[in-house]
C-alpha cells in the first residue's frame, strides 16, 4: 500500500464539499452521497492498514505526518458510516432548504478535517485539523434558523478557546518531549507535564461537549438544523474528543490510576453525568432533551476512561462508540417528528406511535439503549463503566448509578410525551417519515441490538486491540460477570419505571411524569435558576470580561489623557510661565543676564 | 542596481505623479501602481541570491563624513515583499476608494513616497539614513492621516506626528550613542563593535522608545486608533502594512541581526507587549467604533509580534517573520473592507450597522477570512504565526506570560467576533448598504484569499524563513 492513500480520505471530502457548495439544489444530494460513500470505502479499505505518510511542512518539527493503525482505522470507519448515514437522511430533510449546499460542504470538510485530525501522528497537523472543524461547526450552527449566529458565536467562542489551551499544552507538550511526533512522546504528569495534560484535556472535552464546557449544545439544538445535531454533537465530536483523550491518557502520558488527573478526570465525568441528566429531565423539548443527554453521556465515557483501570476505559470507549448510535438515532426520529408535525415541543406532541410506527420502534430500541436496559448495547458499555467505577470509589459508582436512573426517567417521559397518550388535533394528519429517513435509523437502531447481542463482535475486534498489553489477557466482552452490579443495574431501571407510573398518576399527564422532581423544594429554586442561565460558564466567562475590558477601557482612556490633556495643558502652562517672564520691564531683563554671565563666569572659574 | 530601483523608483517616482494626474487620472493611477509593483518585483527578484546567502550592498561615499549603505539580505528582502505586496493591493483599492475625494493627486504622491520610504528603511544599512527615511515616512503619514483636513482630522494627525517625532528625536540620540561607541554609524561596523559585549541599557531604551512609538505600543498606542480619522486605504497601509511594521523591523534589524541587548530586555520587553496585547483587546471590546476597533486590535496584534522577536530564538523570530506577513495580509484586508463598508453606510459606528451580509456577501466573506487570520484559526495563515509565537514563549519557560498572552489570544476571538456580528449578522438597520465597486471588492477578496493560501501553502513562506532565520542568528 503506498503511504500517499492516507491524503485521500483528507483530500476526497474537503475536494467534494468544495464541489458541493457550488451544485445546483438537485444534485446537491447526489454529489454529497457519492463523496461519503467514496470516504466510507476509504475507511473500509484502511480499516486495517499500518502506513506512515510523511511529508515536510513548516519546519522547526512541524513534519506532515499521518498514520494509519488500529484505533484512528477504528474511529475513521465509525465516522464514514455515520457520514453517510446522515447524508442519505439529509436528502430528504434538507431537501427544500436553499442552505443544503453550504450544509453538505460543511459537513464533507468536517469529515476532512476528522480524517485528518484522527490520521495526523503529529501534534501541530493534528491541531490544524482540529482547530478546522471550529469553521465548519461555526457555518453549521450558522445556517439554522435565523438569530442562529449567536449560538453559532458562542459555540465558537468555547469551543476556540479550549482549542487555544490545547495549543498551548501542545506547545508545552512538545517542549517538554522534545518532539511533536505523537507516538514518540512519553511524559511524566509532574510539574509543567501536569499542566499540559489538563491544557490537552481541556481541548478534548470540551470537543466531546463535556461541562463544563457544554452550554452551547442546548442553544444549538434548537437553533441549529437538525441533521447537525444528529451528526456533530450526536456522534463525530464524540468519536474525536474521546479519542484524543484516549491517545493523551494511554499514550502521551505514563499515567497511574492512583494519579491526580485520574481523581479529576473522575470528578469531572461524574459532575457532568448528574447535572446535565438533571437538566435533561425538565426540558419540555424534544431536541433540548436530547441534546442535555448528549451532554451527560460524555460523562460516563470522561468517567470511564479517567478511571484508568482496563474495564472502565474499555467501557468508555464502548460507550463512546453506542453513544454515537443511538444518540444519532435519537436526534433522527426528532428529525422526522419536526419534519411531519412541524413541532418538536413536547406539549404540542403525543400519540405519534399509531402515526409513525417505525419511527416510534427506532425510538423505542434507543431509548433503552440508552438507559442502559439489558441486552442492549448501552447496558454492556455502562457496566463496564460502572465497573470500573466501582473499583476506584463508591461516589462515583453512585453518581453513575443516579445519572441512569434520571437518564431512565427522563427517557420514559419523553416516550410518553411524544409517542403515547392522545394525539393532537393538529397532527391528527401526520404520515410516517419517507424510506430516505426511516432507512438510517433502522440501521442505527439494529446496531443498538447487534451490539448488544454480540458485544464480543466490538469489544474483542475493535476495542480491546487498542489497550493492548494493558488488559494482561483479560477479555471483557460477554455477559458482566459481576452479578451484583446487574441487580443493582436493573433495581434502578425499576425505581425509574415505578417513579414515572407515579409521577404520571400525580401530574396526569406523560409530560408531567418529573414534575414532582422539578417542584421539589430546594430543587425547584435551582432549577428555575439554571433555566434563566445563571450557571452557564458562558454567561459568567462573558461578564468576567466584560469587567476586564471595562478595565482596560479605562486604563487605555488614561494614557490617551496624558497626551491629550495633560500634555497639551503642561505645555500651555510652561510657556504660560515662561511669557510672564517677558514682562517688558528693562530692569527685569538686566537682572536675567547678570545672572546668567554670573553663571557662565562659575562655571568658567571651576 | 535592482535594489537602488526598488527604494528609488517609488521614492522619486511619487513626485511625478502629480504632474501626469494634471493630465490623466487614469494614467497617474496606473502609474501608481506600478512604481509599487516595481519594489515588488525587484524585491522578489532578489530572493535567490538573498536565500543562497549573499546579501546584496550598494554604498556610496557621502560628504561630511557621512554614507550611503543599502543591504538586501533574508529579513530585509522578506519584509519588502510583505510591504510592498499589501502596499500594492492598498493602490488598487484606492482606485475605487479615493476617486470621489479631492486632492487625489495629493493623496497619490504621499502613498507612493510613504511606500517608497519603507523600502529605505528596509534595506538601510546605515544609521542616519535609515532616521532619514524613518522620517520621511512620519511626514507622509501626517499629511495622510490629515487627508480630510477636518479640524478633528488635524488634529488626530498632529498628534500621530509629534507622538512618532517625540519617539524618533529619542532613538536619534541612542543612535549617536552608538555611534559614539562604535565609531561609525555604518551598521556593519557596529556590528563588529558590539560582537562580544551588549550595547549599553540607556541606549537599548531609547531606541525602544523610538520603536514603541513607530509600532504603537503601550504607552504610546493612543495616536493608533485616533489615526482612524484617515481614508481607510490609509489606515490599512499605516496599520497594517507599513507603518506600524517599521517599528518591529527596525527591532528585528537592530536587536537581532546587528548586535544583541542584556537578558534583562528578554523580561521587559515581552511584558510590555503583554500589557499592551491585553489593555488593547479590552478596549476593542468597548469601542464601537468600527476603524477603532480594527486599530486596537493591530496594536494588540503587533505585541505578539514583539513578544516573538523579545523572546528570540530560532522559532520565536520565524513566528514573528511570518505574522508580520500574515497580519499584514489579514489586517489590511479589514481595514479594507472596513473602508467599504464605511464608504456605503455612511457611519463608523458599529450599533448602527447590521445585517450588512445579505448586500455584501464578497466583503463578508473576505472580512471573516481575514478575521479568521487574525485570531489564528487553521487552516488560515495566522494559525501558524500564532502558534510559533505561542510556542517559543513556553520553550523559553515564561509560564506567567505564555498564559497573559493566551488570554490576549482569547480577547482576539471575542472582539472579532463581535465585531462581525455587529456588522454582517442581526437585522439590518436604516437603508441597505449596496456592495462597494468592483475594483474595490476585489481588492478585499485579493488579500481575503491570500489569507486562506498562506495557511494551505504555508510551506513556501516557511522554507524562506527557516533559511532566514539561520542566516540572521548566525548558526
Amino acid at each position: 500500500m503506498r503511504p500517499e492513500i492516507l491524503l485521500l480520505p483528507i483530500l476526497i471530502p474537503f475536494a467534494s464539499g468544495v464541489l458541493a457548495l457550488f451544485t445546483s439544489r438537485k444534485y446537491r444530494g447526489m454529489v454529497a452521497l457519492i463523496a461519503a460513500a467514496m470516504n466510507l470505502a476509504l475507511a473500509c479499505f484502511l480499516f486495517k492498514a499500518n502506513v506512515i505518510f510523511t511529508a515536510p511542512w513548516a519546519g522547526f518539527g512541524f513534519e506532515f505526518i499521518l498514520r494509519a493503525y488500529q484505533f484512528s482505522g477504528f474511529i475513521i470507519g465509525a465516522a464514514a458510516c455515520f457520514a453517510i448515514l446522515i447524508t442519505l437522511y439529509c436528502t430528504v430533510f434538507l431537501k427544500e432548504k436553499a442552505f443544503s449546499n453550504q450544509f453538505y460542504a460543511y459537513l464533507l470538510i468536517s469529515i476532512a478535517m476528522l480524517n485528518g485530525a484522527v490520521l495526523a501522528d503529529n501534534l501541530v497537523a493534528m491541531l490544524f485539523f482540529w482547530e478546522g472543524m471550529l469553521l465548519t461547526l461555526f457555518g453549521l450552527i450558522a445556517i439554522g434558523r435565523p438569530g442562529a449566529f449567536k449560538t453559532a458565536t458562542k459555540a465558537f467562542v468555547i469551543v476556540g478557546i479550549c482549542d487555544l489551551c490545547m495549543m498551548a499544552g501542545i506547545a508545552l507538550s512538545g517542549h517538554l518531549a522534545g518532539t511533536l511526533t505523537i507516538s514518540k512522546i512519553s511524559l511524566d504528569i509532574t510539574g509543567l507535564g501536569g499542566l499540559a495534560f489538563i491544557l490537552l484535556m481541556i481541548g478534548a472535552i470540551s470537543k466531546a461537549g463535556s461541562m463544563p464546557f457544554h452550554s452551547w449544545i442546548p442553544d444549538a439544538a434548537l437553533d441549529a438544523p437538525l441533521p447537525f445535531m444528529a451528526i456533530f454533537p450526536g456522534a463525530l465530536e464524540k468519536l474525536i474528543g474521546i479519542y484524543f483523550l484516549t491517545r493523551i491518557s494511554l499514550d502521551m502520558f505514563k499515567l497511574d490510576p492512583h494519579s491526580w488527573v485520574s481523581m479529576v478526570m473522575m470528578i469531572v465525568g461524574s459532575l457532568t453525568i448528574v447535572l446535565a441528566v438533571s437538566m435533561a429531565l425538565i426540558q419540555k423539548d424534544y431536541k433540548r432533551l436530547l441534546s442535555y443527554h448528549a451532554i451527560s453521556q460524555v460523562g460516563y465515557m470522561i468517567l470511564g476512561i479517567g478511571t484508568l483501570v482496563p474495564a472502565g476505559i474499555i467501557g468508555g470507549l464502548f460507550h463512546m462508540l453506542n453513544n454515537a448510535i443511538y444518540k444519532s438515532c435519537l436526534f433522527l426520529t426528532g428529525g422526522a417528528v419536526e419534519k411531519e408535525t412541524g413541532t418538536t415541543d413536547l406539549k404540542k406532541l403525543g400519540g405519534l406511535w399509531k402515526k409513525m410506527p417505525v419511527t416510534f420502534a427506532c425510538f423505542a430500541v434507543a431509548a433503552v439503549s440508552i438507559s442502559g436496559v439489558p441486552p442492549f448495547n448501552g447496558f454492556f458499555s455502562k457496566e463496564l463503566v460502572y465497573d470500573g467505577a466501582l473499583e476506584r470509589g463508591m461516589i462515583f459508582y453512585i453518581a453513575a448509578l443516579l445519572g441512569s436512573f434520571l437518564t431512565a426517567a427522563s427517557f420514559l417521559k419523553l416516550g410518553h410525551a411524544a409517542y403515547l397518550g392522545k394525539i393532537s388535533k393538529e397532527n391528527e394528519r401526520a404520515k410516517e417519515a419517507p424510506i430516505q429517513m426511516l432507512l438510517p435509523m433502522i440501521v442505527i437502531a439494529s446496531f443498538c441490538i447487534i451490539f448488544g447481542l454480540w458485544n464480543t463482535l466490538p469489544i474483542q475486534k475493535l476495542i480491546q486491540p487498542i489497550l493492548g498489553e494493558r488488559l494482561e489477557g483479560h477479555n471483557y466482552g460477554g455477559f458482566p460477570t459481576n452479578m451484583m452490579l446487574v441487580i443493582a443495574t436493573v433495581a434502578v431501571l425499576l425505581a425509574a419505571l415505578i417513579n414515572h407510573i407515579f409521577g404520571v398518576k400525580k401530574s396526569g399527564s406523560g409530560l408531567g411524569a418529573v414534575d414532582h422532581i422539578h417542584h421539589a423544594p430546594v430543587l425547584s429554586g435551582i432549577y428555575d435558576k439554571a433555566e434563566k442561565r445563571l450557571f452557564d460558564p458562558y454567561a459568567i466567562g462573558l461578564k468576567i470580561v466584560d469587567v476586564v475590558s471595562k478595565i482596560a477601557w479605562s486604563v487605555d482612556r488614561g494614557i490617551d489623557w496624558v497626551y491629550n490633556v495633560f500634555f497639551v495643558d503642561a505645555a500651555f502652562a510652561v510657556s504660560n510661565g515662561i511669557r510672564s517672564l517677558h514682562n517688558g520691564s528693562y530692569a527685569a531683563y538686566l537682572a536675567w543676564s547678570l545672572a546668567g554671565a554670573g553663571l557662565v563666569i562659575i562655571f568658567l572659574m571651576r | 542596481m535592482i535594489l537602488l530601483s526598488a527604494i528609488f523608483v517609488p521614492v522619486i517616482g511619487s513626485f511625478i505623479l502629480p504632474v501626469i494626474g494634471k493630465i490623466s487620472e487614469r494614467a497617474r493611477n496606473g502609474l501608481a501602481l506600478c512604481f509599487v509593483l516595481v519594489s515588488l518585483v525587484g524585491s522578489s527578484l532578489l530572493i535567490p541570491s538573498v536565500l543562497a546567502g549573499n546579501a546584496v550592498t550598494f554604498s556610496r561615499a557621502l560628504p561630511v563624513g557621512f554614507n550611503m549603505v543599502f543591504t538586501a539580505d533574508s529579513l530585509a528582502v522578506f519584509m519588502a515583499i510583505c510591504s510592498s505586496l499589501v502596499g500594492a493591493v492598498i493602490v488598487l483599492f484606492s482606485f475605487g476608494y479615493i476617486s470621489h475625494y479631492e486632492n487625489r493627486n495629493e493623496y497619490y504622491l504621499m502613498v507612493v513616497l510613504f511606500l517608497g520610504a519603507m523600502m529605505g528603511i528596509i534595506f538601510s544599512a546605515n544609521l542616519i539614513c535609515m532616521f532619514l527615511f524613518w522620517e520621511i515616512t512620519a511626514i507622509a503619514s501626517w499629511r495622510l492621516i490629515g487627508f480630510f483636513r477636518g479640524k478633528n482630522d488635524v488634529l488626530k494627525a498632529d498628534k500621530a506626528f509629534l507622538v512618532t517625532v517625540f519617539g524618533a528625536l529619542v532613538m536619534l540620540l541612542g543612535f549617536v550613542l552608538i555611534a559614539q561607541q562604535a565609531g561609525s554609524f555604518d551598521l556593519s561596523v557596529i556590528k563588529e563593535t558590539f560582537k562580544a559585549s551588549p550595547v549599553p541599557d540607556i541606549a537599548v531604551l531609547l531606541i525602544l522608545i523610538g520603536i514603541l512609538t513607530k509600532s504603537a505600543t503601550l504607552p504610546f498606542h493612543t495616536w493608533l486608533p485616533d489615526a482612524g480619522v484617515a481614508p481607510s486605504p490609509v489606515t490599512a497601509l499605516l496599520h497594517a502594512a507599513v507603518l506600524v511594521k517599521i517599528g518591529v523591523y527596525v527591532f528585528a534589524r537592530l536587536f537581532i541581526v546587528t548586535f544583541t541587548f542584556s537578558q534583562m530586555w528578554h523580561v521587559i520587553v515581552p511584558w510590555i507587549a503583554a500589557s499592551s496585547a491585553l489593555v488593547s483587546a479590552g478596549a476593542a471590546l468597548i469601542d464601537t467604533d468600527l476603524k477603532r476597533i480594527i486599530a486596537y486590535s493591530t496594536v494588540s496584534q503587533i505585541a505578539f509580534i514583539f513578544l516573538g522577536l523579545a523572546i528570540g530564538g530560532p522559532l520565536g523570530v520565524a513566528g514573528a517573520m511570518l505574522y508580520i506577513l500574515m497580519h499584514g495580509i489579514a489586517k489590511g484586508g479589514l481595514f479594507l473592507c472596513a473602508g467599504i463598508i464605511e464608504q456605503n453606510t455612511h457611519t463608523k459606528d458599529i450599533t448602527k450597522m447590521g445585517g450588512l451580509v445579505a448586500t455584501m456577501p464578497v466583503t463578508a466573506v473576505a472580512f471573516l477570512f481575514c478575521a479568521f487570520s487574525v485570531m489564528g484559526i487553521p487552516p488560515f495563515g495566522g494559525f501558524f504565526s500564532k502558534y510559533m509565537v505561542m510556542s517559543s514563549v513556553f520553550t523559553s519557560g515564561q509560564m506567567a506570560l505564555a498564559l497573559t498572552f493566551l488570554v490576549g489570544a482569547f480577547l482576539t476571538i471575542l472582539y472579532m467576533f463581535r465585531l462581525f456580528n455587529m456588522i454582517f449578522m442581526g437585522d439590518a438597520q436604516g437603508a441597505p448598504a449596496k456592495e462597494g465597486s468592483r475594483v474595490m471588492v476585489v481588492s478585499v477578496a485579493i488579500l481575503g484569499a491570500l489569507s486562506l493560501l498562506g495557511g494551505l501553502y504555508i510551506i513556501y513562506p516557511s522554507n524562506y524563513v527557516q533559511i532566514a532565520v539561520k542566516q540572521m542568528l548566525g548558526m
